[in-house]
């Protein structure tokens, strides 16, 4: 090695309150050069290194060797290290990456189209395309199945992604990254599945990654069966996975609203940065009706917050790591403002024959459509009864029940659980300082058999009788 | 060795504040830093920090994202695979790095890893091996060797604990990697591999040849209970015992398929959704208010593969090709073939409000057990079709419900295939009750089969032998 090589190579030089003192340096270094300070370093506690360069030749080993990125550094050229502060030398650099902006969502028109005659699965999924969304994983379980395979089948047309996963942990974590550039997501599956989604899921509202999932229920608990139930409910509202969570829960009742709302819960799941869960039940799924289309369709935009993986997005971060107790503390109260925000903003529900309502059905999904049918019958032999259907299961649409109340003599919560869906009405009622609500009664099924037309007709009568 | 992949201040290690500002939450003599630098000159050598995704994992390297001037994501314990592929599959000129360690990738996160590497998907993961649980605080990892102590081990390993993981030797026995090698960390010989292996396994990513995975064989002073230089010797002389050093697998001439970037173009998505603007043509004079002045209901039930749901949907297609709303639910047992196959069908004027058909006004049976089981659920006034081939003895009916035998399967075998008796259904339901015209009906027929067009005279044969059939009774 040349005198002239050995001079253009910088030596090293460590600032001791940045040294952990673990002295893979000391050992590698040819020279001997480096060796433990005498003393603990009063800044760090620990014991730094001592670099002597008089033997130093700068063959850089002690650098390589070195763990901490601002640990042993070469000396800059021209300058004593003497001279050198850490700010000055490492100090904070103006990032080069350009402050990220949002990139809003376009539509394009569709031309005027003849409704589909499709599953409930496929409208979810066809809503879903329309909707913008190009990226669907997910795991094969019935009753859901069908719209992964509308998907597989007609995504490469559309050079967008469609994975199927080891699992239903890996789907919601394929989201997760996903939904984390910014990116619409989705999947499909059904009770057992969507268990086992609930870790990703609270990771999801935590980081504060958008993504939809359609649940249609089945009937559980365990394994259950394929039949149509309104199990999860209190999964999806109350129980989305660990810490302080909650996502809109959106209920269709027809195969048309598969389809409507899957559109809507990907405009609120990139609204709110917060996932969204489209609860079917297995009839729901399954049943094949008459679905409009409708006159848009969307071009998604990019989020500023996106870790896209460019130069203006350089800077993200998608997290739900907390450490610093008051941080945390600071990010539930923003989290629940959100909450707050969409409880005042996203209650939809529909109303049929409400108006002089005396009795109200409560359902929602295809108990809902079955109620219907019953009030229609009622209501032609002239029982003054009207069916209030929760559109969002979460927030309970408790503002668009409170004005009918005054009339309201009995409700009657029909459903396809053994009472989750009147325990949302309940405790929305509670909150809203309802303390004597009207007499609440309820047909209830359960293990994949739906309330039936005649049960509902029967208890509603039962209930006018004891008015009357 | 600075690079500008490292932030110039760690603003999230405790807001930046004091000496954590510029520091790792590492212990002394930790191998994560040295990975993490490795990984940093990398990046900056291939010029791609703009690019990079890098996804945190659960255990110390939790907080990679300290570190890294590159976009960042933290993942579940065990999930980096997967939201790397997330991340990949949004943007495939991300260049995505699943850092991990030995809990969080060869423990909890096995069925990711696995999945993801035999996926073959161009993403590099960076696999930290320290033989223990560090973050908890020095349990057994599935690395763990033989006769090592933790503090779930605390006699040593033992066979009842199972054996350590090779996980290198794992991955590169799948046929989804195009590189992997493992390394170490304990001399300078050693740390100059490291650093090329790590740069490698980007390049693969960077040239779009496949999945790379990079195990670094790496000290845990402190739950060794080691000092860092006892750590390095113990790695050296015990862990590469298990754990052999080296390239296990390098396929240098691998390329991945080209990952989608996606089309939101109006006519590709109209037509991968088979929507048409044509609007179909109408045969019907009005709702068959005969059968009910509002909405009819139809049972159609039989064993899997008569054909019942197939024949319901086609019912369901004309009469909402016929500006009715309709609906069709399928209700099966679990098995593909042979179980029991029932599907409710209504035909509304306007609403189909309660989609179930508990009281059907017509029932098609296509056996013994259906007509058995639903025969007594027609309403009073209603109508039976039966396959008569197969079913001889008719249940008690309700007041006014006729009953129409037909010879479906026989039908169906003479014309050659036993398949269209659901379309002998038709025809007879269609001459029994008019529910729809003929035409509506075979329109829907010839619709399904626009991509078989041979089979159409078949159908149509069948069909009209199915109208004979009950009209010549």
């Amino acid at each position: 090695m040349t005198q002239t090589q050995t001079a253009s190579r910088p030596k090293p030089f460590v600032f001791p309150q940045f040294c952990k003192g673990c002295g893979r340096c000391i050992e590698v270094c040819p020279k001997d050069c480096i060796h433990l300070a005498g003393e603990i370093d009063p800044r760090t506690g620990l014991v730094p290194v001592e670099v002597d360069l008089e033997a130093c030749n700068g063959c850089g080993l002690c650098i390589t060797a070195c763990p901490e990125p601002y640990g042993l550094q070469p000396q800059p050229p021209g300058a004593g290290f003497e001279l050198q502060d850490p700010e000055q030398l490492f100090g904070a650099r103006p990032t080069a990456a350009p402050e990220p902006v949002d990139l809003p969502d376009r539509t394009l028109p569709l031309p005027e189209l003849e409704p589909l005659v499709v599953k409930g699965n496929y409208a979810a999924a066809i809503g879903a395309l329309l909707a913008g969304c190009r990226h669907v994983y997910g795991y094969p379980i019935t009753p859901s199945t069908e719209g992964a395979e509308l998907m597989a089948k007609v995504l490469p047309g559309l050079d967008g992604v469609f994975l199927q996963a080891v699992s239903e942990v890996a789907t919601v974590n394929l989201m997760y990254g996903c939904g984390g550039a910014g990116v619409r997501s989705m999947t499909f599956t059904s009770s057992p599945g969507f268990s086992l989604m609930l870790e990703g899921i609270s990771y999801m509202i935590g980081a504060e990654v958008p993504g939809v999932f359609v649940n249609v229920m089945r009937g559980g608990p365990g394994l259950g069966n394929i039949g149509p139930e309104q199990a999860d409910i209190k999964l999806v509202c109350r129980g989305l996975g660990h810490g302080n969570t909650h996502a809109i829960v959106l209920a269709p009742s027809t195969p048309q609203e598969m389809l409507d709302l899957t559109m809507l819960a990907f405009e609120l799941t990139f609204r709110y940065r917060n996932p969204v869960v489209l609860v079917g039940d297995g009839y729901l799924g399954q049943m094949t009706g008459r679905v409009k289309l409708p006159s848009r369709m969307v071009v998604p935009g990019r989020p500023a917050w996106a870790v896209y993986g460019d130069r203006e997005h350089r800077r993200n971060l998608i997290c739900s790591i907390e450490l610093v107790e008051a941080d945390l503390e600071q990010h539930n109260r923003r989290l629940l403002a959100k909450y707050d925000e969409m409880t005042a903003r996203e209650q939809r529900a529909d109303t049929f024959h409400c108006k002089d309502a005396e009795t109200l059905v409560v359902a929602c999904n295809t108990p809902a459509q079955i109620a219907k049918g019953a009030v229609q019958e009622l209501r032609e032999r002239g029982v003054r009864v009207g069916l209030f259907r929760p559109v969002t299961l979460w927030p309970f649409p408790v503002d668009k029940l409170l004005p009918l109340l005054p009339r309201v003599e009995r409700i009657v919560v029909v459903e396809a659980s053994p009472g989750q869906l009147e325990d949302e009405l309940r405790l929305a009622l509670s909150h809203a300082g309802v303390f004597k609500p009207p007499l609440i009664e309820h047909v209830r099924r359960y293990g994949g058999v739906l309330p039936g037309h005649a049960e509902i007709v029967r208890q509603v009568l039962a209930a006018q009788e004891v008015t009357s | 060795m600075t690079t500008s992949v490292f932030y110039g201040r760690f603003e999230r290690h405790a807001h930046g504040e004091g000496l954590k500002g510029l520091t790792t939450h590492y212990c002394p003599g930790c191998g994560h830093g040295l990975a993490h630098k490795y990984l940093a000159e990398a990046i900056d050598e291939l010029g791609i920090q703009d690019r990079t995704v890098a996804i945190s994992p659960v255990g110390c390297s939790v907080f990679l994202y300290y570190y890294f001037d590159v976009g960042n994501s933290q993942a579940a314990h065990g999930r980096a695979p997967a939201v790397a592929v997330g991340h990949k599959t949004a943007n495939p000129d991300s260049i995505v790095i699943s850092y991990q360690g030995d809990g969080d990738l060869a423990s909890i996160g096995l069925a990711e890893i696995v999945s993801t590497a035999q996926l073959g998907i161009p993403i590099s993961v960076i696999f930290v091996n320290n033989a223990i649980y560090g973050m908890t605080g020095g349990q057994m990892a599935p690395t763990t060797l033989m006769g090592q102590k933790s503090a779930t081990s605390p006699a040593g390993r033992v066979e009842l604990m199972g054996q350590p993981l090779r996980m290198a030797e794992m991955m590169a026995g799948l046929d989804g990697p195009v590189y992997v090698e493992r390394v170490a960390l304990y001399d300078a010989k050693q740390r100059t591999r490291a650093k090329k292996a790590i740069k490698k396994a980007l390049t693969c990513q960077v040239e779009h040849k496949g999945f790379a995975f990079v195990e670094v064989l790496s000290e845990c002073p402190t739950h060794l209970g080691m000092t860092p230089q006892e750590a390095e010797r113990w790695v050296a002389e015990q862990m590469t015992q298990v754990y052999p050093l080296g390239v296990k697998k390098d396929l240098a001439e691998a390329s991945y398929p080209a990952l989608p970037r996606p089309a939101y173009e109006v006519e590709r998505l109209v037509a991968a959704i088979a929507a048409t603007a044509e609007r179909p043509e109408r045969f019907a004079e009005g709702f068959p208010a005969h059968l009910d002045p509002r909405d009819v209901s139809l049972k159609l039930a039989g064993a899997g593969g008569d054909g019942a749901q197939t024949a319901a949907m086609l019912i369901t297609r004309a009469a909402i090709q016929e500006g009715f709303d309709s609906t069709h639910i399928p209700s099966y047992g679990p098995e593909s073939r042979g179980g029991t196959s029932y599907a409710d069908v209504h035909v509304a004027r306007e609403e189909v409000l309660s989609p179930a058909a508990p009281q059907p006004h017509v029932l098609i049976a296509f056996n013994a057990p259906s007509l058995a089981k639903f025969g007594p659920t027609v309403r009073a006034g209603g109508q039976v079709i039966y396959d008569s081939s197969v079913i001889k003895e008719v249940p008690a009916l309700a007041p006014g419900v006729r009953a129409h035998g037909v010879p479906m399967t026989q039908i169906a075998s003479d014309l050659g295939r036993v398949l269209v008796k659901n379309v002998v259904a038709l025809g007879a339901l269609q001459a029994a009750t008019g529910l729809l015209p003929k035409e509506s009906l075979l329109a829907a027929i010839r619709l399904a089969l626009k991509d078989k067009c041979a089979m159409i005279p078949l159908n149509e044969e069948a069909f009209e032998w199915g109208v004979r059939s009950v009209t010549l009774h």
